[in-house]
């Protein structure tokens, strides 16, 4: 899943809806997964996150994350599927596992909460910049600036720590080693050796980007530092009472 | 006034000092360039004038520097940045935001430059470094040599009195280079701002530099006004910094006792001393 959360520049409606908003339909959205254990309910959710990604332009990496997420789910399915029991037994396997009708419900559940709560906070990155994040959480939150920094840093750094361990994959396949195996303890052992040069390079580039902050200003910045105003407009009301709505479906819903 | 005096540093968990007993005085209105092959301590020594040494990284610290009389032991980075301005070496982790406008704005939001002065700030320097057409890309859409451009119309736009640079033209084509450094020349002669660079181009800086700073091994081995400093060809060879051709002739010419009254330093100067030895 190669650069799933860089930013993608765009002028959709959700682009320009305050980050704050988009924060909380990506949370509100998390929090309808999890309260509901309806699958019907679960895939709308889903549905509508693959809506969002489609208005905000990014509709494959949308589809993409889906189907990154879609085979992680598979090995929580199987595991879920032989650790739940109750209800009628549907299936008897050697070893003593079974597989129940509540095993099957609940591991269907499980996987698309999965889905369905990962996608909200990608597509959040993918269309949010990080300084105007970290703005928001400053002048809207009251966060201080210290801890919005060193967070939204280390958000702006997965992407890059994925391009580069994609490329360090690739290099280590050019050199002839076997990194497709499918055998999973092979690939650990594969793959572990060339964590520890990443760990060094990112923390290394991480250490950069505090330097560069320190002397760009950093410790002289104050709450009335930022340049852009974040104003909460109509539409962001709108969106607020919507995530708001999903919220309460999912309570009426699933009847907690 | 950048006044290093006996300064020794040794990075914490290294065995050998990374700079042994510098003594430099950079006045202002210098336009100053340092050169040495790789691992001489270049970037060590814009650590110490920055204040990243020693409020950054920690080791063993002896000597003094004193910008303006102000030891940087007593101020943190961010205050000495009100003066000094500095791009540092490694392009890529220098970048705070993901789109250009927003890195721009970053050092000025944090200087809290009124409002109203801002958007000048940032279009006039994103159009001294001819880089107006980026303003809304992505840092990570762009080149190299872009990027090293947006590092340091970020700084430009502080209006530093200091401008501190580490290698700045890296990444950059031959022209594009030469721009960089008509750039600085400009800054220099009509702000008046203080330039220190560091360059491994030495005809860049026998071009545009007043002083020069050598390092070799955590020291400065040779120190003075560019043309003074490039007398000494042969032990600039032989710590591993090739000069230009016309230097390394015309110093020739003068051990081998030909009158040509002084070291040339570029081609101008070089075609002035044929000239006369032909015409002469
Ligand atoms: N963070 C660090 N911790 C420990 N040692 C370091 C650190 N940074 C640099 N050094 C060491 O200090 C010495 C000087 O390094 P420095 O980066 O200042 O050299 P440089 O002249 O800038 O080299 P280059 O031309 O490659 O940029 C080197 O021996 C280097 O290994
Ligand atoms: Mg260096």
């Amino acid at each position: 899943m190669k650069g799933f959360l860089d930013y993608v520049p765009g002028n959709s409606f959700l682009h320009k809806l305050n980050p704050l908003t988009k924060l909380v339909l990506a949370l509100m959205i998390c929090v309808a997964c999890f309260i509901s254990e309806n699958h019907i309910l679960l895939v709308a959710i889903i549905l509508l996150n693959l809506a969002i990604a489609k208005a905000a332009g990014i509709l494959s990496r949308g589809l993409m994350l889906l189907k990154g997420l879609t085979k992680i789910s598979l090995v929580i399915f199987l595991l879920q599927l032989l650790f739940i029991r109750g209800g009628d037994v549907l299936i008897t396997l050697p070893l003593n596992l079974l597989i129940t009708e509540r095993g099957v419900a609940m591991a269907f559940v499980i996987v698309l909460r999965l889905i369905g709560a990962t996608m909200p906070l990608a597509l959040m990155l993918s269309i949010t910049q990080m300084n105007d994040l970290s703005n928001v959480l400053v002048t809207k939150l009251k966060i201080p600036y210290k801890y919005a920094f060193t967070l939204t840093t280390a958000m702006r750094f997965i992407p890059i720590f994925a391009n580069e361990m994609s490329g360090i994959i690739e290099a280590q396949a050019s050199r002839g080693v076997e990194l497709d195996t499918r055998n999973i303890f092979k690939k650990i052992k594969f793959v572990l050796p060339l964590c520890v040069p990443l760990l060094i390079t990112s923390v290394k580039k991480i250490e950069g980007s505090a330097i560069s902050a320190e002397i760009r200003g950093f410790h002289l910045r104050t709450r009335e530092s930022c340049y852009k105003g974040y104003p909460i407009r109509k539409s962001d009301v709108g969106v607020m009472f919507f995530s708001a709505f999903l919220v309460f479906s999912a309570i009426i819903i699933s009847g907690v | 006034m950048i006044k290093i005096e006996n300064l020794t540093f040794k990075y914490r968990n290294s065995k050998k000092n990374a700079l042994e007993n510098i003594d430099l005085i950079i006045e202002d209105g210098d336009f100053v360039g340092i050169i040495g092959k790789g691992g001489a301590g270049k970037s060590t020594l814009t650590y110490a004038i920055n204040g990243i040494i020693p409020h950054h990284y920690q080791g063993d610290y002896y000597g003094s520097v004193k910008i303006d009389g102000d030891d940087t032991f007593d101020k943190n980075p961010s205050e000495l940045s009100l003066k000094i301005g500095s791009v540092l070496q490694d392009i890529d982790s220098q970048m705070v935001s993901s789109v250009v406008e927003d890195e721009i704005l970053y050092g000025l939001e944090n200087f809290a430059i009124p409002k109203d002065e801002v958007e000048q700030r940032l279009s006039s320097s994103l159009k001294e470094l001819g880089i107006s057409s980026l303003r809304y890309r992505t840092i990570e859409s762009l080149s190299g040599g872009q990027k090293q451009k947006v590092a340091i119309a970020a700084i430009l736009a502080l209006r530093p009195k200091v401008l501190l640079l580490d290698e700045p033209t890296s990444e950059l084509d031959p022209k594009s280079s030469v721009q960089i450094f008509q750039l600085l020349r400009e800054l220099n002669k009509k702000h008046g701002i203080t330039i220190i660079v560091v360059e491994q181009k030495i005809m860049l800086l026998s071009e545009f530099a007043e002083k020069l700073a050598v390092m070799s091994e955590g020291k400065i081995v040779l120190n003075g006004k560019v043309r003074d400093v490039m007398k000494h060809s042969s032990e600039l060879e032989s710590i591993g910094i090739n000069c230009p051709r016309v230097v390394t002739l015309s110093n020739r010419l003068i051990d081998r006792g030909v009158d040509i009254g002084k070291v040339c330093i570029n081609l101008d100067e070089a075609e002035v001393m044929a000239r006369g030895l032909i015409h002469g």
